[in-house]
């Protein structure tokens, strides 16, 4: 939501290019992102005894930020109720199928994303940091990786993947609003846990079957998408409870 | 030794029962000499704070966190527009309305057992997600139930008046409060609050677990739906499934507890006490910012307070200050 909002802004007051306000976008939600880490999230780490007791924690003051996010921006955009910066939207032929050329932009974004995402986690030694810190925090810490700044940097890092799509969902779609945020979050919560947690190509293709699952089901019905995605994501559930990747 | 302590707890029995007492009197009466404003805010507590109790009840003992109550209190809601609907048109016979709020709640206890035994198998954020997924469904399947069966949005039923929606939330608050004490007292509530420590230990010394928690889970939705069923004389004889199944029922049962202090007898009262008063005084002096301001009240109470309101009230009664021969009783289990 917020990126949506800083490429509305680049674009209505600079005329700049969507896709290159990718490049202000992304890092000052990473800097929103570390700060809100550093300022909130780490104090919970320190104070929950469990993983339980952080997850409810979490769960509060993620309610507070995002009452504070929408409502700071709903405030500087009073008066305008939904914002869209229209751009590349001519079809092109693929394959004989008319397809606005700005929806490819958008999946080759996301395709390079996703891939540049990968060869970070599996390649780089920051993404060796990250990983060794999910499987084993206090292990990670006695080898030396600094587990607070590796948490305040991928949650950065979260923040900033989920500016760039917003910045390509502005150029797509019309409706979006300050409150847009939590619907697509709780898809992404539905897609990582639909491939299994902790596994990258389980994202993936929970990415692809919602997808899958979303657009056939709105060549039949418009009003029944929704429904249709989290049947989806139930059923898988059921069979397999801890995801289609997950260990 | 022995004695003394009977002694003691007869007499917090009778103080608290006197308390209790004299609450319920004060809240007997609103109707009488409040406005209908103040009535409303009154309303709107009771109401919050039955569905925290009732989340509370399956959710903070045994730790599965549900984030689909609006799936129930929707379909209780729902069960009785459309009761009332019908009724009134001649399709189905006239009932007084506790016996349709009755039915209502036992749709949603079916219901509920049936998802509870589908999805109580998982844990954690995977049990989190499908009860919010099952919310969403279900909301979405009735929308276009709606919409290309029937051909209208929503449902139309009969007027209120300003008693009636009074009362009805608050026989159903009286109802919550009773049964979820009673079971939490009893071995099945103990059986649940095990289930929450420890599943497995729970499971070896004999607690049918799944049969347990399936049972708690639909008690809790039944409760829930109780609650959507006397909401319905709120509404002004209208509800679609926007109204029905607001997210806001998924979430504010679950904030409204944490931030009281999740566990506790106290914590889901206090919460949701706390936190509708607050957004009502929020709303009326600062219209635009209130959203803002419960956000960082959300945060600062997480932060400096992370046991929620009853930790802090814990701790003050664990000073040295009041340290009295209260605090030499046994500690209770966090």
């Amino acid at each position: 939501m917020l990126g949506s909002y800083i490429t509305y802004v680049l674009f209505a007051s600079y005329g700049m290019n969507p896709l290159l306000s990718f490049l202000i976008s992304g890092p000052a939600v990473f800097i929103l992102g570390i700060v809100i880490q550093t300022v909130v999230f780490r104090k919970l780490v320190h104070l929950s005894r469990s993983a339980e007791e952080l997850e409810s924690r979490s769960l509060l003051a993620c309610f507070g930020l995002t009452f504070i996010i929408q409502n700071v921006i709903a405030e500087l955009f009073r008066g305008t109720s939904m914002i869209s910066v229209p751009y590349l939207n001519v079809s092109t032929d693929i394959l004989g199928q008319p397809i606005p050329l700005n929806m490819i932009v958008a999946a080759v974004m996301s395709v390079i994303i996703s891939l540049v995402m990968y060869l970070v986690l599996r390649f780089t030694r920051i993404g060796l940091a990250m990983r060794a810190t999910v499987e084993e925090p206090a292990g990670a810490q006695l080898v030396g990786i600094n587990i607070f700044k590796i948490h305040a940097v991928s949650f950065g890092l979260g923040a900033l993947l989920a500016a760039l799509a917003g910045s390509m969902l502005i150029m797509i779609y019309s409706n979006i609003t300050p409150y847009i945020g939590p619907q697509y979050t709780f898809i992404a919560l539905a897609v990582i846990i639909l491939g299994g947690m902790g596994s990258f190509i389980g994202s993936l293709a929970g990415g692809f079957l919602i997808g899958y699952a979303y657009y056939v089901s709105l060549t039949v019905d418009a009003l029944i998408t929704l429904a249709v995605v989290y049947a989806v994501l139930i059923i898988l559930l059921i069979i397999r409870p801890k995801g289609l990747f997950g260990r | 030794m022995l004695r003394v302590k009977g002694v003691n707890l007869t007499k917090d029995l009778t103080v608290k029962i006197f308390v209790i007492v004299l609450i319920l009197v004060i809240l007997v009466f609103p109707p009488y000499f409040l406005s209908v404003y103040y009535l409303t805010i009154v309303r709107n507590v009771l109401l919050w704070l039955a569905l925290s109790i009732s989340w509370h009840f399956f959710s903070g003992s045994t730790k599965y966190i549900s984030l689909g109550s609006a799936a129930f209190f929707g379909i209780g809601l729902y069960f009785t527009a459309k009761y009332l609907q019908l009724s009134t048109a001649g399709d189905f016979p006239v009932l007084p309305l506790p016996v349709i709020v009755l039915l209502a709640g036992l749709v949603t206890l079916a219901l509920a057992m049936v998802i509870g035994l589908v999805t109580l198998r998982l844990r954690g954020i995977y049990f989190a997600i499908l009860t919010f997924s099952v919310s969403i469904v279900i909301s979405n399947v009735i929308l276009w139930w709606e919409i290309n069966v029937t051909g209208t949005r929503g449902t139309y039923f009969p007027l209120f008046d300003t008693q009636t929606k009074y009362y009805a939330i608050f026989a159903c608050t009286i109802v919550t409060l009773l049964l979820t004490t009673l079971v939490r007292k009893s071995k099945f509530g103990l059986a649940l609050k095990m289930i929450g420590e420890n599943e497995e230990a729970a499971v070896h010394v004999g607690v049918n677990a799944s049969f347990i928690k399936t049972l708690g889970f639909a008690i809790s939705a039944m409760l829930i739906g109780f609650m959507g069923g006397c909401y319905s004389t709120v509404l002004n004889g209208y509800v679609n499934t926007d109204m029905a199944f607001n997210s806001l029922y998924n979430f504010m049962p679950a904030v409204m507890t944490l931030l009281g202090g999740a566990g506790t007898v106290y914590g889901p009262i206090i919460g949701s006490t706390t936190l509708s008063l607050l957004n009502e005084y929020l709303r009326v002096n600062f219209p635009h910012y209130f959203l803002i301001i419960l956000g960082v009240i959300l945060i600062a109470i997480v932060i400096f307070m992370p046991d929620g309101i009853m930790g802090i009230v814990e701790k003050i009664k664990t000073t040295k200050l009041f340290r009295s021969e209260k605090a030499k009783a046994p500690e209770k289990p966090p």
